[in-house]
């Protein structure tokens, strides 16, 4: 071999790491990507050589904060993030059941939503449940924790008596300190007499 | 209010003995309530909490300070009480350091470490209701979140 060849090659080598290594950009990063109902948010990176600020989709950033955001392609997703993402668990599913005024007797149409609950509950796998009562803003706040308890608890009844497999479930209430629909106090609100089974 | 003053002093004083008596027993609870399970495995996963390793099956819970592992060829997915849901390819640690969800009572937080490896994160009600409470730490930089979905890829050395 030529010495102008070797050098040549000696170049091309070297050319290639570096370009390798643009490319590469920095080992250990972090990338902004939609949400699955398509929405964006933002991500803040705060490191020693700076902070950043993602929020564009497929944009990602060097770990240390020292470098602007860049592109990133779907190969490097994938090769990088693949298997992180391939074991993603099934996402929560959320469902609202309304109450009569004051008790803890369900509306006809949450009463058929029951059992659409209990179907999806036993079509998961590995699943939990949380069941929380919320309250309207009508009479005091501690008589409205109780009440909200006692239609979680109505419901969690429910669940089991219907054939509920033995998972972690877990009952609480929010009373009408976390309304679903805002509203001064004292105010009768249908949406907010609810019980919201969450299924993960 | 038509309780004298004396009577409503005395009301007081029995409540702050019942808070004193409950206090120790909540802190020793903290940390036995399941705040995730784990929900998908392939190959080898652990999840380590207070020393003690078990090995990552569908159900398995996780609680405040557990450590989540991969191995070589392992990934594994989780989902919290919040709807947080986080999935890790192989060779990956993470640790959960402080996790509170107490929407009632405005008490939200969720912070872990991410020491080496991949994690995909998509947020749940803390990170919807108080974007701010939400810092995922690594040995490089913190991650912060605003109500969103994000990979990151920690190698270590770096």
């Amino acid at each position: 071999m030529s010495r102008s060849i070797q050098n040549a090659l000696g170049l091309s080598v070297l050319a290639l790491a570096a370009l390798s290594v643009g490319c590469a950009g920095p080992r250990s990063y972090v990338v902004l990507l939609p949400s699955p109902d398509g929405s964006v948010g933002k991500v803040t990176v705060s490191g020693p050589a700076g902070q950043q600020l993602l929020t564009r989709a497929q944009t990602g950033t060097g770990l240390d904060g020292g470098k602007p955001p860049f592109e990133v392609s779907s190969e490097k997703l994938a090769r990088d993030f693949g298997a992180a993402i391939s074991a993603r668990p099934a996402l929560p599913e959320q469902f609202l059941l309304y109450f009569s005024p004051g008790g803890a007797a369900l509306t006809a149409e949450s009463d058929a939503l029951l059992t659409q609950i209990l179907a999806r509950a036993k079509a998961r796998t590995s699943v939990d449940l949380s069941v929380i009562g919320h309250t309207d803003t009508k009479g005091d706040a501690k008589a409205n924790e109780s009440l909200g308890l006692a239609r979680a608890n109505t419901i969690a009844a429910l669940l089991r008596q219907m054939g509920l497999p033995d998972v972690p479930l877990s009952v609480e209430s929010h009373g009408e300190r976390n309304l679903l629909v805002a509203t001064p106090d004292e105010t009768d609100e249908p949406r907010n007499r609810c019980v919201e089974v969450t299924l993960r | 209010m038509t309780l004298g003053n004396k009577t409503k002093h005395r009301w007081l004083e029995v409540m702050a003995g019942v808070m004193l008596l409950l206090a120790p027993l909540a802190q020793a609870q903290a940390g036995d309530e399941a705040i995730g399970y784990v929900k998908t495995v392939t190959g080898q996963a652990l999840v380590i909490t207070a020393g003690q390793s078990v090995k990552a099956q569908p159900g398995t819970a996780v609680l405040l300070g557990s450590q989540l592992k991969t191995g070589r060829a392992a990934t594994l997915g989780v989902t919290f009480k919040d709807g947080t849901v986080m999935s890790f390819g192989p060779d990956t640690e993470l640790t959960v350091d402080e996790y509170l969800y107490a929407p009632a009572q405005d008490q939200l937080k969720l912070t872990a470490r991410l020491g080496k490896g991949s994690l995909n994160y998509l947020s749940g009600v803390i990170a919807r209701l108080k974007p701010s409470a939400v810092q995922i730490k690594t040995p490089v930089g913190i991650i912060g979140v605003r109500g969103t979905r994000f990979v990151a890829t920690v190698e270590e050395g770096l």
